[in-house]
Formats: structure tokens, C-alpha cells, sequence
């Protein structure tokens, strides 16, 4: 037999050909991955065999102006898990769930997740790492890492901020210093195999982290401290829906405080807040956040108000630099005036003024008198001055969320917007705004710009940056600076400002009481009460401004409600600065008097109150801003409240209820 | 010249052999080292045993070439018996054994053996038999065609539900190209893709998503850490190797991005050290190993001997074929070793058990008198 058939034979062949076929093809095939798309390959498995680990770099201190801690880093974990060493997945997430106080659920897939390692819980502090440690659980990693600590937790909180999971600022000073605080993580690069282990012949490179730098605030942590304390019961006695007070040095526009209550706890800025906890897991997450970031928004530098008479200053201080005033100048006060047909009432309407000087006029917050300096002024000038001091424009402090307020265009107002906003009306600023431009009036004229930040300093306390003060512009002259300095003293010592009148020093400042507007519609009820105050009032050391709102108790005016926290405020800084009280000659009288103690006339007809006031040998005086009362008017509130001891002969305010 | 009664063994497939099973151990070494000392705290483990299998599978090569190929024939349906038992064997609990929710060996004591690697063989031989004395009745349908298809589908179904797709699969790829080499009508085969193909229309047009998960394969990024993974890992180390490779025992795919990488992954690692040079040096030489065997298939003395051969290198190519197109994914990822390369024990002793036949066939060839 000749072997195999020759058909056989060409069917064997086309199969060897088949094959031939198939090893082209599959050698065309490498070619393509191997030669052509090779380096795209290539470069995706560098990728694979590259761990490139960031390490953290410590995140910079935040001290006060003296060098106390207001931020710091204490000590915490990233918790890791290997699941492949979980044996009994079902008991570890158990524990974990009870000991970190996360969803079981989530945990049991962590555990059981088809990954090498899988992070569980960033930001876990020591003593619950302790108890995790103990346990003696399989397949846990502990990293260590940093968490961001506020020693005082509610302290400072919208100037200080906080940070995220990541360490990087989110808001307040960690967010606008945030370059400086983070410094430059370093860097661990090297090959490694699927399980992260380092291969032989790695090409390791490290880079060391450099630490963030330290950052000393303007901020004093004492004068935060009263400020805080007084803001916090004038919360609680106004029943307010906020109050902010703001401390600042004039001369150099240094904030030595900013209060804002309530406020949030920097630790935990992301708790949920209380009255929404109910309703909490059934909003959106958008909702979530932005109830959150309602939380973090600082009215004292994102809020707009109508400022009411504290605006008067403003206008004070334009009219007298223009030279279109003096202290002395005489206005007539008819309870109103007639201003393009329109008739614009005083507060005290009821029972004018009549005639007094200018000085006396802002002593008494009398509106026409005001409006007749801007009217002097012409809407021109008048402007160059608001706009000169700020308004309309952010202070540009260094930090987030600043609002601009809003200045009508010149060109869009008429004589009564005009006269509206020479007391206050119909513009809106940012606290911050406000207190930049009293600075400026009264620290001869300069207009500084608001210091939050002293200097940067490394960790063995090296000045690396010294943020200098920064002179904005020279609003007015050193002279009427000096004026509107005893001007506004006598509105404490002569006028509506008593209330903040502290024996021994020289306080200046002016009261402010504005109906709030929502909806471009005034609401009746709702009111922005506040005080601007500085001392001593011949060298002013601060400034401080109190912002009331929605205060919600017996009285909402500025006089009753605000200075004496302006005060409580003032009194505190200055024993703190030891700036030595100097008491006039009838001051010193005054205190060598007998104490007489104020008896309590609220609620009482306004003719009883006086009587009653005189028989203590206590003097009164009536201020009323929003209505005329009668003799038989109650007494609604009164400064010094009652059972203050005082000398004889202290004036005592009265607010009495309008005529309806 | 007469011719001589017996020939020499074909000394050129015998040299591409042994050169494959040395570039096998090598590869092996290098890509189970690593692991190998990490998990045994042995570098040397995989290659201490590959060594073992090679020299036992040598033997039974060199007895296999001994022993006349002839008498395989007799025994023919003697091995598809016992292969039978074997196969349904893995079912009894206690004897079967296999790892990742695949039952695919028997073990007996220390010793474990894959049935269907015997089953392939005795497949092989019963056809190569059984074709050689149908002669031309294998060009009738029912008596030359249906009978090999039904025996093929028993085995198919007890591979499969092992479960053993790409088993499953060579054996029929096998199947066919054995009844075509036997000169069965083209269209006596051809005629069993009919009911494939309204299943493949209805795929196309109502519902063509699962044609298009099925094609997925050619996009592992989809799914990189789950079903792509594998040849994801696998084109990375291919892609990284490059023209010249990153030379032998520097790759760095083996350090677990390739799981197991001594096994089916193997190709990847040569490509990734040896390159497009060695990986296609590599491809040739299987290429050239087929043409020896379909050489002697040509050459052999008669028509079993013919058969026989054929279907041993059609085993063996088919299962290279599969092994590298999904190492370069161009199919989906399925578990096939590449013979004579890839780590294991039973792969390698059939594989060369199937080549001592061939060489043993090979040694039958007269050489014709000119």
C-alpha cells in the first residue's frame, strides 16, 4: 500500500495551511500590541507599577496676636482594612460599627470587598484607635495622620474656619491662607507589585514634606474672649437672631475680635444642626449643604443691613471736610421737612428739636438736620465721600465671602434717596464696612484696610511674611477727624450714646436703629439694632461695632440694646490694654458722691417714671426714635437698667411707647 | 535501495521540542519565582517540579516513540472505555478534586491526573482507527459522519459540565478536523453549523446587547477590575516588552498583576522579557513543530498512522492557537495551558506522550527507493 491517498493528503496540507493562517494572523496581532500600540501599553503599566504616595506635610499653627493656639494638629488615624485577612467578615464589622460608630452595612462590604486594601474611617483619634488595638483585629492597618484641632472649639469660629477630611481650609482664614498653612506634601515614588509591596530595583525616589507655615492673626484671644462673652448674652437677653460685634484697632486696621453668635463648632463644623435633626435623613444632599453653608456664612462680613443712623456719621463727616458745616452751624428742627413734596419726618416729630447747633443735632440723631448736610453736599460729593469710605465696595479682608453692599448709582437717585441715605436709609452695608469707615473718621482720616493677618512665621518662629498694615486712602483731614471725635463723645456723654458711657474714658460713638427691609418692603417688627463705639475718644485704641439682629426681647433700640454690650466690650479692652482711666474733675466729683440705686420704671405712665427718677436725684432724658409718646405714654425700657448703682445726678434715658 | 525497515525517529521535531520545554522551564522559573518565594518561601518550587514533570514526561515519550503506534490502534476502544470511567470518576465524591468551582481532576493519594487530557488521546486514537477502516464510507453521512459526532458530544457534555469550556471546545474543533482529514463530504460537516445559525440571527437582530457583552472582550477597560482584568494585565506586559523585551527575569507583570502567571498567562511574560522578537520566535517555533507533525501525518505508512498524527498535531496546534489568541485578547479569557510551556504535570506528560507517538510514527516512515 503506496501510504495515503493523495486527497487525503491536500485535506492534511489545507489543514497545515489553516494553521499557517492562523500564527500570521495571531504574529500580525502581537505586532500590533507589542510594536504599535506598544508604548501606550507601556506607559499605562508604568502607571500600574508606580505608587506615587503623597506624604502629608504638618499643617501650620494659627496663634493669636500674642501666641496663643487658636488651631493646632493633634494626632489621628487612617484605619485600613485587607480583606483577604478578615476571617470572620460578619464579627469585624460588628465591632467596627460599634467601636467607630458606622453603618454595619457599609462596614460588611469593606471588609468583604474584592480589594486589596480599602479605607474604613479617616480622622479616628487616639483613644478610639486604642480600643480598635486591643481587639486585636486581623487585617487592620492603622496610618498615622493628622487631624485639625480647635483647642476652643466654638471660639472665633467664622474667622478661623476649618478644614475638610484632606487637612485643606474651607472657609475662614484656613481657606484664604491655605497656601501658607498646607506647605508642600512630599512624595513617595516607587515600583511596587499588585499588592503594593516594593519591587527589587524599584528607582525609589522621596521627597520630603515641608511644613506649612504658622499664621499669627490681628485676632487677641482675650478681646475675642469678651467679645464672644458679651455677644453671647446679649444673644440670650435680646432673644436676637444674631448678634456680631467687631473689635478693630484704627490705626492699623487690625481685627482684634469677631464674635458672631451663634456660631458652630470649628471641631465638628459639620454637624448636623439642631433644628433641622428630624428632618435631616430625608433632605437632599443639596439641602444639606446648603443648610451647612448657612451655618458658615459670617455676617459680619457677608450680611447687608441698613445701617439707619450709624450712617450718620458718614454724613457728618463729609458735610464738615467739604466745609459746608461746623460744629457750631444752627439747623431748625420743625419735626419734619419737605423734600421734593415729599415730607420727611424727624424721629422725634412729636416734639422737634427746634433750633440747636450741628453738634447738637447729631447729639440728637436729628434726621432733618442731616438731610439739610447732604442737601448741602449735593448728591455728587456726598458720593465721593461714600464711596471713599468703602461703601460699595469690599474691604477686601482676607477672607472668604466678602459682600460689597449695595450704593445705588449717583446718576439713579433723586433728592429724597439722597436725603434717605444721609441717615441711613435706603443703602446697604457690610458690618465690616461700617466699623472700616468709623475707623477711618476717627483715626485721622486714614481708611486702613482690614487686618485679619499679622505675619507668617516658620517652626523655629523665623519671620517669613509680615502682612504690613495698608493705608486704603486719606477720607478726611486730620482736623475733622478730631472734630468728629468730640462730636461723637458727646453723643455718649450728651446724647443718645449713654448707654455706653464708661466713668474714666473717653467713649465716642453713635446708635443706630433700622426697620429691616425684605422684599424691598420695610417689615414691621423686624429690626437691626446696633452701636458703634470707640474709646479713648481722644486716642482711639478701638473701635467696636455691635450689630443686633431681629432682637426679639422688651426693646429693640440701638441706645438700650447695643451699647451696652459696646460697653461691657470697651471697658473690658481697655483694662486689658491698661489704658489708665482718666476721670474728669466731675467725674471724680461724680464718684466721690453718694451711689444712689436706679429704680425700675418700666412699664410705668412716663409722667410717674420722671417723678420717680427725680425723687432719687437721678436726671432723664427722653429718646425716642421711632414715634412721639405722651405723658401717659408706659415706659418701654430705660439705661441704666434698674437696681444699678449710680451716682446722683446720672442721666437716665427713657424710651417710651409712641403715641399709636 | 531497499528500503529500510525501520526508520530513524524525526531528530527535528525531537530538537523543537526539547528547545520549547527548555524555554518552558525557564519562563516558568521566571515567572514563578517571585511568588513562588513570597508564598513557599521557595523561589525554586515551580521550577524544582516543572524539572520533575519534564524529565518523567521525557520518559514517557521516549517509551511512547518505542512502542509501536500500531498497537495503540488495537486498544482503541479500550481507551475510550476507561476514558468514559475517568471522566464520570470526577463526579464521585471523594475522587474528584479541582479548585475554583470546577471539578476537573481525579486524585488518587498524591498523585492527580486531568481525565480529560487521557480523554483527548483515546478520542484521537478511536477516530485515527476507526476512519482508517471506514475508508471510503466516511463520505456517507450517517455512517461515516454521525457516529463521531455522537461519541464527540458525549464527551463534550461531560467535559462541559465539569465545567471545562475550552476542553470542551478543542475536542469538537478536534472532532472536525479529524472527520475532514478523513475525507468526509465538506458539507456533511458544515451541515451541523445550521441550527447555529437562526441562533445567531436572533442574537443579531432581537437581542443584539448580548452579542455585544459576549464581543466585550475586545474592550477589557470596561470591566477592568473584574472580567477584563486578566487581559488588561495581559496586553500591559505584552505592550511593555516591546521589540527587544525587558530582558529575561525582568518582568515586573509576574509580581501578582498576572495571577498565577507560570500558567495559562505565560505568553505574556515571554513577550514581556523576551519581547516581539522572542514571542514571535516562540510562535514559529509551534508553527514549525505543526509542520513537522503534518509532515509525518504526509509521510506516515498508512492511513491510521496518517490520522493519528494529524489529529496529535491538530491537538496540540488548536490548543496553541486558543492559548495565544486569548493571551493577546483576541477572544475571550479561557483557561488553556500552552502545551509544552505552561507549568502543570498532566498537560505536559499527554502532550508528550502524544509526540512520543508521533515520533514513534514517524519512525515507521519507509523512505522510498528512488
Amino acid at each position: 500500500m503506496a501510504g495515503v491517498a493523495k486527497k487525503i493528503k491536500r485535506r492534511v496540507l489545507f489543514l497545515l495551511a489553516s494553521f499557517t493562517l492562523l500564527f500570521f494572523l495571531l504574529t500580525v496581532r502581537l505586532f500590533q500590541i507589542q510594536i504599535v500600540n506598544g508604548a501606550e501599553y507601556q506607559q499605562k503599566a508604568i502607571e500600574q507599577w508606580t505608587r506615587d504616595v503623597p506624604i502629608p506635610s504638618k499643617r501650620g499653627i494659627i496663634y493669636d496676636r500674642n501666641g496663643k493656639e487658636l488651631a493646632t494638629n493633634a494626632p489621628a488615624y487612617e484605619i485600613y482594612v485587607r480583606p483577604v485577612e478578615v476571617t470572620d467578615k460578619e464579627s469585624v464589622a460588628q465591632t467596627l460599627s460599634e467601636v467607630l460608630k458606622m453603618d454595619k452595612e457599609t462596614l460588611m462590604n469593606k471588609v468583604s470587598a474584592n480589594k486589596d486594601t480599602v479605607i474604613i474611617k479617616k480622622k479616628v483619634d487616639s483613644d478610639t484607635v486604642k480600643i480598635l488595638r486591643e481587639k486585636n483585629i486581623k487585617g487592620l492597618i492603622f496610618v498615622d495622620d493628622s487631624k485639625r484641632f480647635y483647642p476652643q472649639s466654638n471660639f472665633a469660629s467664622y474667622v478661623l474656619g476649618f478644614t475638610n477630611y484632606d487637612n485643606q481650609g474651607q472657609d475662614g482664614v484656613e481657606a484664604t491662607f491655605e497656601k501658607y498653612l498646607n506647605g508642600f506634601p512630599g512624595r513617595d515614588i516607587k515600583m511596587t507589585d499588585a499588592q503594593g509591596r516594593e519591587l527589587p530595583e524599584s528607582d525609589r525616589k522621596y521627597y520630603e514634606p515641608q511644613d506649612g507655615l504658622n499664621l499669627i492673626l490681628t485676632i487677641d484671644e482675650v478681646i475675642q474672649h469678651f467679645a464672644e462673652k458679651a455677644v453671647e448674652n446679649a444673644l440670650v437677653e435680646n432673644k436676637a437672631k444674631r448678634v456680631t460685634a467687631i473689635v478693630m484697632e484704627p490705626k492699623t486696621g487690625d481685627i482684634l475680635a469677631m464674635a458672631i453668635k451663634p456660631d458652630y463648632d470649628n471641631n465638628n463644623p459639620r454637624e448636623v444642626p439642631e433644628d433641622l435633626i428630624d428632618q435631616w435623613d430625608s433632605m437632599s444632599s443639596t439641602e444639606q449643604y446648603n443648610a451647612l453653608f448657612k451655618i458658615w456664612r459670617n455676617p459680619a462680613i457677608s450680611d447687608t443691613y441698613e445701617p439707619g443712623s450709624t450712617f450718620k456719621t458718614i454724613t457728618a463727616a463729609a458735610g464738615l471736610e467739604e466745609g459746608v458745616v461746623k460744629p457750631d452751624d444752627k439747623f431748625y428742627c420743625s419735626g419734619s421737612v419737605v423734600v421734593a413734596g415729599r415730607r420727611l419726618k424727624c424721629w422725634r416729630s412729636y416734639n422737634p428739636h427746634g433750633s440747636e447747633s450741628f453738634a447738637e443735632g447729631v447729639q440728637n440723631s436729628c434726621n432733618p438736620v442731616f438731610i439739610e448736610v447732604a442737601q448741602r453736599l449735593g448728591k455728587e460729593k456726598f458720593y465721593k465721600y461714600i464711596q471713599a469710605f468703602g461703601f460699595g465696595s469690599p474691604t477686601n479682608i482676607k477672607l472668604l465671602g466678602e459682600a460689597s453692599g449695595i450704593v445705588r448709582n449717583v446718576n439713579s437717585i433723586g433728592p429724597v434717596e439722597l436725603a434717605n441715605i444721609s441717615f441711613g436709609q435706603g443703602i446697604t452695608v457690610t458690618p465690616i464696612q461700617l466699623i472700616t469707615a468709623v475707623s477711618a473718621i476717627v483715626n485721622d482720616g486714614y481708611l486702613m484696610e482690614p487686618r485679619i493677618a499679622k505675619k507668617l512665621v516658620d517652626n523655629e518662629g523665623n519671620t517669613v511674611h509680615e502682612f504690613q498694615p495698608r493705608v486704603v486712602r486719606q477720607v478726611i483731614s486730620k482736623e475733622t477727624s478730631a472734630t468728629m471725635r468730640q462730636i461723637l463723645e458727646s453723643v455718649v456723654t450728651e446724647g443718645s450714646g449713654g448707654g455706653a458711657y464708661i466713668p474714666g474714658y473717653k467713649v465716642g460713638g453713635k446708635t443706630g436703629t433700622a426697620q429691616k427691609a425684605e422684599n424691598g418692603r420695610y417689615v414691621p417688627g423686624k429690626y437691626v439694632s446696633s452701636f458703634v463705639g470707640f474709646a479713648p475718644a481722644n486716642d482711639p485704641k478701638v473701635v467696636v461695632l455691635v450689630v443686633i439682629d431681629e432682637p426679639g426681647g422688651a426693646s429693640y433700640y440701638g441706645g438700650v440694646i447695643a451699647t451696652p454690650v459696646v460697653k461691657s466690650i470697651i471697658s473690658d479692652t481697655l483694662r486689658y490694654l491698661d489704658v489708665k482711666p482718666q476721670y474728669t474733675e466731675e467725674e471724680a466729683k461724680k464718684l466721690a458722691k453718694e451711689k444712689v440705686t436706679v429704680p425700675e420704671i418700666r412699664n410705668m405712665k412716663l409722667k410717674d417714671a420722671i417723678k420717680l427718677l427725680e425723687q432719687n436725684k437721678l436726671k432723664y432724658r427722653l429718646e425716642e426714635e421711632q414715634g412721639e409718646p405722651e405723658q401717659d405714654s408706659l415706659v418701654l425700657d430705660q439705661t441704666p437698667r434698674a437696681n444699678a448703682k449710680v451716682n446722683e445726678g446720672t442721666v437716665v434715658i427713657i424710651y417710651a411707647k409712641p403715641k399709636e | 535501495m531497499p528500503a529500510r525497515k525501520k526508520g530513524n525517529i524525526d531528530f527535528t521535531l525531537l530538537i523543537t521540542v526539547f528547545i520549547l520545554l527548555a524555554i518552558g522551564i525557564t519562563m516558568v522559573f521566571s515567572a514563578s519565582a517571585a511568588s513562588s518565594y513570597l508564598k513557599h518561601n521557595d523561589s525554586y518550587k515551580y521550577l524544582k517540579s516543572q524539572g520533575l514533570y519534564a524529565i518523567i514526561s521525557i520518559i514517557a515519550m521516549l517509551i511512547m516513540s518505542r512502542v509501536n503506534y500500531r498497537i495503540l490502534g488495537r486498544y482503541a476502544l479500550f481507551f475510550v472505555i476507561v476514558s468514559f470511567i475517568l471522566l464520570i470518576a470526577i463526579f464521585i465524591p471523594g475522587l474528584g478534586y479541582g479548585a475554583k468551582g470546577a471539578m476537573r481532576w481525579i486524585r488518587v493519594g498524591p498523585l492527580t491526573m486531568q481525565p480529560s487530557e487521557f480523554a483527548k488521546t483515546a478520542l484521537i486514537i478511536f477516530m485515527a482507527r476507526s476512519l482508517a477502516n471506514k475508508k471510503d464510507k466516511v463520505r456517507q453521512f450517517v455512517q461515516g459522519v454521525v457516529p463521531y459526532i455522537i461519541l464527540m458530544a458525549i464527551y463534550f457534555l461531560l467535559i462541559i459540565l465539569q465545567p471545562n469550556l475550552s476542553m470542551a471546545g478543542s475536542i469538537l474543533i478536534i472532532t472536525f478536523a479529524m472527520l475532514f482529514a478523513a475525507g468526509a463530504r465538506v458539507w456533511h460537516l458544515l451541515v451541523w453549523g445550521i441550527p447555529v445559525i437562526p441562533a445567531l440571527i436572533y442574537l443579531v437582530t432581537k437581542e443584539s446587547y448580548r452579542l455585544n457583552r459576549w464581543l466585550s472582550f475586545r474592550d477589557p477597560w470596561a470591566d477592568p477590575l473584574n472580567t477584563g482584568y486578566q487581559a488588561i494585565q495581559s496586553l500591559l506586559a505584552l505592550g511593555s516588552g516591546g521589540l527587544f523585551g525587558l530582558g529575561l527575569g525582568n518582568s515586573r507583570q509576574k509580581f501578582f498583576y498576572i495571577p498565577e502567571a507560570q500558567n495559562d498567562f505565560i505568553f505574556s511574560i515571554i513577550g514581556e522579557e523576551l519581547g516581539f522578537i522572542g514571542a514571535s520566535t516562540v510562535l514559529f517555533l509551534f508553527l514549525f513543530l505543526i509542520w513537522r507533525g503534518i509532515r509525518i501525518a504526509l509521510h506516515a505508512p498508512d492511513m491510521f498512522g496518517c490520522l493519528l498524527a494529524t489529529g496529535i498535531t491538530c491537538m496540540i496546534g488548536i490548543q496553541v492557537v486558543i492559548n495565544i489568541a486569548v493571551v493577546t485578547v483576541s477572544m475571550p479569557t479561557t483557561g488553556v495551558t500552552l502545551p509544552l510551556i505552561s507549568s502543570g504535570g498532566t498537560s505536559l506528560l499527554f502532550v508528550m506522550s502524544n509526540i512520543g507517538i508521533l515520533l514513534n510514527i514517524s519512525r515507521n516512515i519507509k523512505t522510498e527507493g528512488s
